[in-house]
Formats: C-alpha cells, structure tokens, sequence
C-alpha cells in the first residue's frame, strides 16, 4: 500500500528540527500580527519605565544605598525587559491554550509531526520575539540616554537572558495550558505574575527597600534574574551578579521545558 | 487488498463511565466513501478520534491502513487526513501560508510543498483568495481550506467529521462535489461523519448508524431503505367521499396506512410495479383522483425504524458528552 506522496524518515533530526522551525516561524507571524498580542508587551514596560524614570530621576546619588548608576533609565531598562518577557510568555501559553482549544493542536497531533516540535516550535517563536523585544527595548533606552557599559558583550549577554527567560515564562505559560487546555486560565495568571515582579528589584533597588519586603525581594528569584541583565548595563557591579542570575534563568528554564513536556506526554497518553 | 478501516469491538468510556463508544465493529473498503450517521452525541466524533489517533481505544482495536492506531499511531498518521469538526485554522495566515505549513510538517521539501499548495488552492477554488487571511473566508471557504489542508500528503484515508455542518445549501453542494471528486480521480478512503439524511444517501456508498454509541443498522442506503419497508402510495381524492371505495382498492394491493382526510395511503410490497394496476381499478371503481404519489422510505424513515427516535435535536446528550469529552482530555 502507498502512504501518501511521501515516506518520512522515521524519528529524522533534520525534519524535526524544519517542523519546529515551521511552527515557530507561525507563531512568530500570528502574534506579530495580532496587535493584542504584542502591545501589551510593549506599551507597559515602556510606560512604565517611562514613569519611574520620570518620577525617580534624582534618585540616583541622592538615596543612600541606590547602586552607582549613570541615571535611573539605566537601571530601569532591565526591568522592562523583564516586564516584557513575562508579558510575553503568558501570551505565548494562552496562544498554546487558544491552539489546544481551537484544535489546531489536534490537527498537529493526528499528523507525523515531531513530539518535540509541538512544544519547541511555540517556545522557538517566543524566542525570536523576546529577543526582538530586549533589543528595542535596548535601542530605545540608548536613544534617551541610557548606555551600556557592557559594551556589545554587554548587549549579548541582555539578550541571551532574554532568550532564556523566554524559554523559562513561555514553558510555563505552555504548563498551564497544557493543564487547563484554557487561554482564559493562563491569561488568568497575569496578575500574581505582577505582585511576583513589584516584590522584587525589578524596578527599585533592594538597597533602598526595607523590613519584610527586602526578605521577600531578597528571595525573589526576579531580583536576581534583572539584577543579572542590570549588571552588564550599569556600572560597577560584579561579573558574579550575572552568573548567578543566568543560573538561575537557565535552571527555570530547564525545569520548564522538562514540567511541560511531562504534560505534553500526559495528555498526549489519552491520544495513541 | 485489506479493508482500509477495521474495528473490531472499539470502546472508548469517559471519565464517570459514560461510554461513548461501546463496542463498534467497523469494516471499510479501500475505495469506499463511508458515512457515519447519527445524531448529536451519539458517539460519531469519538469514534474519529480514535481512529485517527487522537483518543486511545478504552478496549477493542482499530487498524487504520492496515496499522493498528494503538501500536503504531505514527503510521497510521502518515497515512491520513483528518479534518475536524471546527475547522481549525489561524485566521491571521493567509491560504498559501497554511497549505506550505502544512507542506513543511508532513516533511515535504520547500518545492514540493510550493507546487503541492499551488495545485490544492486551484483545486479547491481558493486560487484568488490564497494572499487574504483566513479570517475573511466565508464558512464554505473555509471548510474548502481545511480539506486541501488535509491532502497535503496525498493520504490514503480522509476523515471528514461533519464537513457541511452550518454551511449554507450551495457551498453544501460544493463540499460534497469536492469529496466524490477525491474518492472518483484519486480513490482515497473517505470516512466522513454526518448528521444529515441527505449528505449521508448523497456521498456515501454505504452508511453506518450509531446511536448511543452502538452501530444500529449498517448497508447502501438502498439497502437500509429496503429494510424499513414498502414505498408507500400516497392517493389524493378529487372528492372526499370517495375514501372508502379508493380505500378497498388500495387494499387489495398492499396495506392501508393512517392518511389526513382526502388522501388514501397504503405501502405497496411491489413498489412502483403495482402502481399502474391501482390506476386502473380506481378508474373501474369510479374514483377520481387528484393525486398520486409513490413515497419511497428516506434515511429519516431507516433512522426512526432503527432507533426509535428522530435525527434532529438531541440536545441534552450532546451538553453532556461535550462535558465528558473535555474533562477527560487533561487525564
């Protein structure tokens, strides 16, 4: 008997890799498309980044403990881009989630389609568009003053962090969707991801915080993560700040793929 | 040449031990067009779903091209096309954009995706409308989309769950144009599910009807045709008072059945041969007719015979077993 036009290499590396390649080039083009999808990952980082330069423009130099820092601009850019990646990757969940709802999912199941690129070529899509997204954010900053003391390895560094933690959020933003199968439910997370970034450093200093708020902030992986990327923008600070920070992207990032493709295999047991 | 599908006792039980599927035997020749009746919730997309690999049979076992979908589901997908209920497609890609996805993940190189999307497109009529997005497509075109997606590979099977449901009478006949185009110049498989009487006599060569997830009566639709009974012969009188006289004639040939006053009924074991000899006798008797009208039994009739109930609204059910479908879904 024929089986189509085509016999598939069976398990091909190459053909999983132009599968996820495909899905994530489709991802990349339904978000970018959609301006619900992308505007809000730009238009609150940048407002808000906007305000608080605005508002704390003196504060640095003149708050005790506030790290050395050219102007607040440069210690607040890390934070958008934070802001944004996670604004990011819960639109990538709930775009996982509209897919399972929609059935788009189901059309890529009943087809010969790589396990792997199912989950791959949604996060591969946020990818792209958080890299994007950290270097507008980057360019914008220069343009109204902001430099980066890291220089171009400076920038790298940024967007690998980007890139990771686009990986780390859109994997659990897949998480979710691949729990509830619901966009509504992973668009739901949008507001405890919030409180989790304004009790961290992610727009103020932990220097200048205090009491309760600093232990909790002190614990927040966030801190850590922006204060990660702030190190290379700002001056001053340790090489170590980085390192801890992109462990600690990476090792998110790890135990995100591994929960979502435990999930994937789980509802893909219900399937043969 | 082994059936195209086979099944043999397939079940699938939800969460709650609804069953959806309870114990279907199914035997598809290659070649044949297939369709699958029934109402709303009577277990007809579930059935799809586990032949086409998306659920996993709680007990019995189907083989697909001749693969067993439960052993080697990966097979089975090579050799199907599938297209679902809700016509699953991004309505911010174009045509073009999806048929050359479509073409990249069933492994066609950049060409043969490019010349195999162009050629669906002609096919299918979306040749203008391939560069808009879907989101303007109209529910035929849309419908159209989803079948030429589903051919990318040139499958061997296609499942169609419920192709027109919701589409207006003329992009209806469209769709059914396209489906008896692939089975006659390509010879695939087709498998398709319906609600609709008429789709079903229309497209398939032979029909299955399951109810509350049992196959009640399976045959050509002749066949089950023949199985419900006699065509009946409808007389309308010129004058009322002639009923009982048109009425010992149309005894004298078959059986009298309840008509509204003014008409005469009764269903003739010899069908159209016996009704020439009616028309004669009347006219010996005296009785002047209006009216004359051999009813063949429809589907409707084979449905009612066969279930008990009618095919349109059986709403509950459906509420009920959508809500089981969805809670089982996320184990």
């Amino acid at each position: 008997m024929t089986v189509g036009a085509v016999t598939l290499p069976r398990g091909s590396a190459a053909l999983a890799i132009r599968q996820t390649a495909a899905l994530a080039w489709r991802s990349v083009l339904t978000t970018v498309r959609v301006p619900q999808s992308w505007f809000p990952a730009l238009f609150f980082p940048l407002v808000l980044m906007a305000i608080f330069t605005g508002s704390f423009g003196q504060a640095p130099g003149r708050l005790p403990g506030f790290p050395p820092v050219r102007g607040f601009l440069d210690f607040a850019v890390s934070g958008a881009i934070f802001q944004g990646v996670l604004i990011g990757g819960v639109t990538a969940g709930a775009a996982f989630a509209l897919d399972i709802e929609g059935g788009f999912f189901d059309r890529l199941v009943a087809s010969p389609v790589s396990r792997a690129a199912l989950l791959l070529g949604r996060l591969g899509g946020g990818v792209a568009l958080g890299v994007l997204q950290a270097l507008l954010f980057l360019a914008i900053a220069v343009i109204f003053g902001a430099r980066v003391e890291g220089g171009a390895a400076g920038v790298l560094v940024v967007v690998l962090f980007a890139a990771i933690l686009s990986v780390a959020v859109g994997g659990l933003g897949v998480c979710l969707a691949l729990r509830t199968g619901s966009s509504e439910a992973v668009q739901g997370m949008f507001p405890l991801f919030f409180a989790l970034l304004f009790f961290s450093s992610a727009f103020f200093p932990r220097e200048t915080m205090s009491g309760w708020f600093r232990v909790v902030a002190d614990w927040n992986p966030i801190s850590h993560l922006v204060e990660g990327m702030r190190a290379q923008v700002i001056s001053g600070v340790e090489a170590r700040v980085t390192l801890v920070g992109l462990g600690i992207a990476v090792g998110l990032a790890a135990l995100a793929v591994g929960a979502s493709a435990l999930l994937l295999r789980r509802r893909l047991r219900e399937a043969a | 040449m082994p059936p195209a599908i086979e099944a043999i006792g397939l079940v699938r039980e939800f969460k709650g031990g609804v069953r959806a599927v309870d114990g279907v035997d199914l035997s598809v020749a290659s070649g044949e067009v297939y369709g699958f009746l029934g109402p709303n919730g009577a277990g007809k997309s579930t059935t799809v779903r586990m032949l086409a690999t998306l659920l996993r049979p709680s007990a019995g076992r189907a083989l697909v091209a001749g693969y067993d979908v439960a052993r080697d589901p990966a097979a089975v997908r090579r050799s199907i096309g599938v297209a679902l209920q809700d016509a699953a497609i991004d309505n911010y890609m174009t045509g073009r954009e999806l048929l050359r996805l479509q073409g990249t993940l069933h492994g066609l190189g950049r060409a043969e995706g490019r010349r195999r999307a162009e050629a669906l497109l002609d096919r299918v009529g979306l040749v203008e409308a391939a560069d808009r997005r879907v989101g303007t497509y109209s529910g035929g075109m849309r419908r159209r989309l989803d079948l030429a997606l589903a051919l990318v590979h040139e499958p061997v099977v296609m499942f169609l769950d419920e192709p027109t449901t919701g589409l207006d009478p003329l992009s209806r006949m469209t769709m059914w144009d396209e489906v008896r185009r692939l089975n006659r110049e390509h010879g695939t498989t087709v498998f398709l599910t319906t609600q609709y009487l008429e789709e079903a006599d229309q497209l398939a060569g032979r029909v299955g009807i399951i109810d509350d997830g049992r196959l009640v009566a399976e045959g050509t639709p002749r066949e089950l045709k023949a199985q419900v009974g006699d065509p009946t012969l409808n007389v309308t009188l010129a004058a009322e008072d002639d009923a009982p006289a048109a009425a010992e004639v149309l005894a004298t040939v078959g059986r009298l059945v309840p008509a509204p006053d003014g008409t005469v009924a009764a269903r003739l074991p010899e069908g159209a041969a016996a009704v020439a000899g009616v028309v004669r006798r009347l006219d010996d008797a005296g009785v002047a007719v209006a009216g004359l009208e051999l009813a063949e039994p429809s589907l409707d009739d084979v449905f009612v015979a066969k279930t008990g109930h009618r095919l349109e609204g059986d709403g509950p059910e459906e509420a009920e077993l959508a809500a089981a479908e969805a809670s089982a879904a996320p184990a």
